[in-house]
């Protein structure tokens, strides 16, 4: 309609290949991010869809709209998805490759082909699981944590679901050997540690849990496969093995991998603060420092998820101390997020509404975490709704709040037009509300007691409930209005120009959409820190 | 939760009203002071920054020690309260806990079993867990007690209920498609209730008079019941049957009765059996008329072991669990009106029409994965631990209508 074919195309018509094979043989780093980006959203839209359908069976007691089998199959799928191909990939794989090179100014990641190879592992990974799904004996139905002794021996396709998240590994330590390489080799002149963006700083510290602790899943996966066709026994009692040891092996990667899902949203929210506040980030090497701190600490709480599991009492003693210690570098983070607010000029724009909702959602699933964390109060909340609504605000109210401020933010830089701002402040509103309705009553629900993973409950959960699925009604309907009006905005928006926030850091230099290899003939050269916004204009609207 | 008073919950209550409370104070506190800065440094009263700090050391220092030692109490609180979840106290009552898929399975010192928990109020009552095929979670919430079942690993919870009363217990380990029927309850009974019920006698216990009678006597010590023994005719299905006998050295046929099994025991010596050696004792005042009406009666009509209650087993072995009475799908088919069904299924790949009957009953419960009803997952474990004349026995009740209590 209102695509003017002499508007600058930037990465988008300068392509060594045109039509489709310009974009899945591309090595840019842009092309490479806006693949996973489509992708990424894709997959969010079906597991969300599986989510509501989970919601709806819950309405009320009684059969609902599906059997216990479909029930346990959904579940596990919607697991599988929005972790796998989801969550973990999110922000890293979409944004961290559409920014981290342009953001240190280079010119692409240190092994672009590499980068093209992650994401046909990722594809792969999205097909074998989408292909577990309809074929051999039906979708897997062990939950997303493929907890042995069930996992070896249902009859349902749980081969090719463990496959689809091996190879999802690939993906994901790929990226980060690639994120790691790339921010010690290729930092322009004048980029030092002190001037990386908070996001870059981020990124570097889940890259470095990607590559480390993700061979872990690689091999507990392919242990699951040696129990199921050889009948190794290693988790098997009778045969001398050790059915708890498979969770910890489990989670010595996937209690790592929620802090992947997580430094990165933090990464956004930092870089997001400081703009619409017109104000340098508070503390920022408490924020740089305190990624890492996570990054370290975080991958040594693993057992916390097993305090039930009939692990001894010192491992839980150990376990527990070292959670609260966790908790720490987070709480830092919201302080001093709070703090760049202080005396700032705040413009609440949608990028900005979103952030801060951020700080909100994951304050409430943090101090949630606390409860969990505990040894005693664990043992009655472990395993119940109230560790489902914990960690969707973490998981889905930090990280995917930040995933959506993320494309508020940055899109119009990719696609050089902006979205509607009213539409997108009435989709923020349903969404939040749609999300504390919803999440709130199933953390209530397990306070009650109601365990998770049930597709039918007692009489006495029901109206928390039913609220909590209303709640999940008005969130859809703000998620709709809110990927309508995006979709809606890079198609058909206002054009805008390099910088309309007014960033201060290196992407809101370069034109948009920016063209390929990011900067013109001369590298540049960086003289001003990442939040230092004296000079910096933003764009008239 | 629960507004119910027990050791087990006061602990954890402590726990979450300490640690709840202070999150609250804390989100309250972070979200009232974002609110206030957003409205007071908001771009069309505060158009510029007024300030341009970029950091306070003294204030990193206090935010970063004053929540350590918060969440270190949280830490330490949470740890000592859930060593009294731990920590057995003396004298407990032990009851052996199975979770199966998917019922639970209670057995008591004294050998009795049951679906449900029945214990005394005011009493101590380590449960000791145990699985016999995935994981399984027992979890009581009124007493904020959980604690895996792992095959192969015994584990442990305790609790003590101050007063009579009937709580939840779920399983809250993913187990399967039955996870979250997997429910029973802890019925708290008075002392003088529990103890009546204790000593109740149990399915294995009941063994009727007659049998009683042929233990006591010695009977056993020559006769068998399935004709294992070479020196005595055998006591399996004697009603009706035709036997050879010698009198005074005549060979004729008779159909053994009430008469001639008075007979055989009063007088051994007069009939004798062909085949076996002459060396039964005779009974005589040994045993009143009274018991050997019981043993007679016994013997043509008993059972050849105990007399199983089949209702029973099918609660006991948690049936019920998954197959409803009342007609209504569950996980599966229901077991109301099944003498008169015509059911479908897949054996091998092809479908098949089959007759409910005992043979295909006994197929259904010994290998229930061979022929899948239609509509129904081929997930039934195969019952195994139960004896022939326990299946023929819930066979029997199947058959009847089964009725759950």
């Amino acid at each position: 309609m209102s695509e003017t074919p002499s508007r600058y195309g930037g990465f988008f018509t300068e392509s060594p290949r045109s039509g489709i094979l310009g974009w899945v043989t591309s090595t840019d780093h842009k092309r490479i991010g806006l693949l996973y980006l489509g992708c990424i959203v894709t997959m969010f839209i079906v597991g969300a869809v599986l989510g509501l359908a989970l919601r709806l069976q819950l309405f009320e007691p009684g059969t609902g709209i599906m059997e216990a089998q479909t029930y346990n199959a959904t579940f596990t799928v919607h697991g599988v998805i929005m972790i796998f191909l989801f969550i973990i990939p999110s922000i890293p794989a979409a944004f961290g490759n559409l920014l981290l090179p342009i953001q240190i100014g280079a010119r692409d990641v240190s092994f672009p082909r590499v980068n093209l190879l992650s994401w046909y592992c990722y594809i792969a990974g999205a097909i074998l699981a989408v292909t577990a799904i309809f074929s051999g004996g039906g979708p897997p139905d062990t939950g997303w944590t493929f907890y042995v002794p069930f996992s070896t021996q249902t009859t349902t396709n749980v081969n090719l679901a463990v496959s689809a998240a091996f190879m999802l590994g690939f993906s994901s330590i790929l990226t980060g050997i690639n994120f790691v390489t790339t921010i010690h080799r290729l930092r322009c002149k004048g980029m030092g540690w002190g001037k990386l963006p908070l996001f870059v700083w981020t990124l570097y510290a889940t890259a470095w849990i990607q590559v480390l602790a993700t061979p872990m899943i690689g091999i507990t996966l392919a242990l699951i496969f040696v129990e199921r066709i050889f009948g190794a026994g290693l988790f098997d009692v009778a045969k001398g093995g050790d059915p708890i040891l498979f969770q910890h092996l489990f989670w010595i990667y996937s209690h790592p991998a929620v802090y992947i899902m997580i430094l990165p949203g933090m990464g956004v929210i930092s870089e997001i603060i400081p703009v619409f506040a017109r104000k340098p980030l508070f503390g920022y090497w408490a924020m740089a420092l305190s990624s890492l701190a996570i990054a370290f600490a975080g991958s040594l709480v693993w057992a916390h998820h097993m305090y039930a599991s009939g692990m001894s009492d010192m491992a839980i003693m150990i376990f527990s101390f070292l959670t609260f210690i966790v908790a720490i570098p987070s709480a830092i983070k919201i302080f001093n997020w709070v703090s760049t607010l202080y005396k700032g000029s705040i413009q609440l724009a949608p990028p900005m509404l979103y952030a801060l909702s951020f700080i909100f959602l994951f304050a409430i699933g943090g101090l949630g975490g606390l409860a969990l964390g505990a040894a005693a109060a664990d043992i009655h909340l472990h395993d119940t709704t109230f560790v489902v609504g914990h960690f969707h605000y973490t998981m889905f109210g930090g990280t995917g709040f930040a995933f959506f401020a993320a494309l508020h933010y940055w899109l119009p830089k990719f696609f050089a037009r902006m979205y509607n701002h009213k539409i997108a402040t009435l989709a923020w509103a349903l969404i939040f509300v749609g999300f504390n309705v919803t999440y709130m009553a199933m953390q209530a629900v397990g306070i009650q007691g109601m365990p998770r993973r049930y597709y039918d409950y007692l009489p006495q959960f029901g109206p928390l409930n039913m609220v909590a699925t209303i709640g999940s009604w008005i969130l859809a309907v703000g998620l709709i209005i809110m990927f309508v009006n995006l979709w809606r905005g890079i198609r058909y928006g206002t054009p805008v120009g390099k910088n309309p926030w007014g960033g201060a850091t290196l992407e809101w230099e370069v034109p948009s959409p920016p063209p390929m290899e990011n900067f013109g003939a001369e590298d540049p050269v960086v003289t001003r820190g990442p939040y230092d916004f004296k000079g910096v204009i933003a764009d008239e609207p | 939760m629960n507004p119910l008073t027990n050791p087990t919950a006061s602990g954890v209550d402590n726990v979450l009203i300490y640690i709840f409370g202070s999150s609250l104070l804390l989100l309250a506190g972070i979200t009232i002071v974002m609110i206030w800065f957003v409205i007071r440094y908001r771009r069309s009263k505060n158009p510029e920054p007024t300030s341009d700090v970029e950091g306070n050391l003294w204030l990193e220092i206090t935010w970063t020690v004053l929540p350590t030692l918060i969440v270190l109490t949280m830490f330490w609180y949470g740890w000592v309260n859930y060593l009294g979840l731990r920590d057995v106290p003396e004298g407990a009552f032990e009851v052996r806990a199975t979770g199966r898929m998917w019922s639970w399975q209670f057995e008591y010192e004294n050998g009795r079993t049951s679906s449900k928990l029945y214990v005394p109020a005011g009493k101590p009552i380590k449960v000791i867990l145990n699985s016999t095929d995935v994981l399984h979670s027992f979890f009581m919430p009124a007493f904020r007690i959980k604690r895996d079942t792992v095959p192969g690993i015994e584990t442990y919870v305790w609790f003590q209920a101050p007063e009579v009363g009937s709580y939840d217990i779920f399983c809250t380990e993913y187990c399967g498609t039955g996870h979250a029927d997997m429910i029973t309850s802890a019925e708290i009974l008075s002392p003088e209730e529990f103890t009546a019920w204790y000593s109740e006698k149990t399915t294995a216990q009941t063994v009727p008079r007659g049998r009683q009678l042929l233990e006591e006597q010695g009977c056993l010590g020559c006769h068998s019941f399935d004709g294992s023994s070479s020196i005595a005719p055998t006591f399996g299905k004697l009603k009706g049957v035709k036997r050879e006998i010698s009198t005074e050295g005549q060979k004729k046929e008779i159909t053994i009765d009430t008469d001639y099994l008075r007979r055989a025991i009063r007088t051994p010596e007069v009939d004798l059996v062909e085949g076996f050696p002459p060396i039964m004792p005779a009974y005589g005042d040994e045993i009143s008329e009274s018991d050997l009406d019981e043993i007679i009666n016994y013997l043509l009509e008993g059972d050849t072991g105990p007399v199983l209650d089949g209702n029973k087993l099918l609660e006991e072995n948690g049936c019920f669990g998954c197959h409803s009475t009342d007609g209504s799908a569950l996980v599966g088919p229901s077991f109301k009106g099944l003498k008169d069904r015509t059911t479908e299924v897949k054996r091998d790949g092809t479908e098949l029409q089959l007759k409910v009957d005992a043979d295909y009953l006994r197929r259904a419960i010994r290998q229930p994965n061979k022929e899948i009803v239609e509509d129904y997952p081929a997930i039934m474990p195969a019952a195994n631990h139960l004896s022939d004349e326990e299946i023929d026995a819930i066979i029997k009740t199947l058959l009847k209508g089964a009725d759950q209590q």
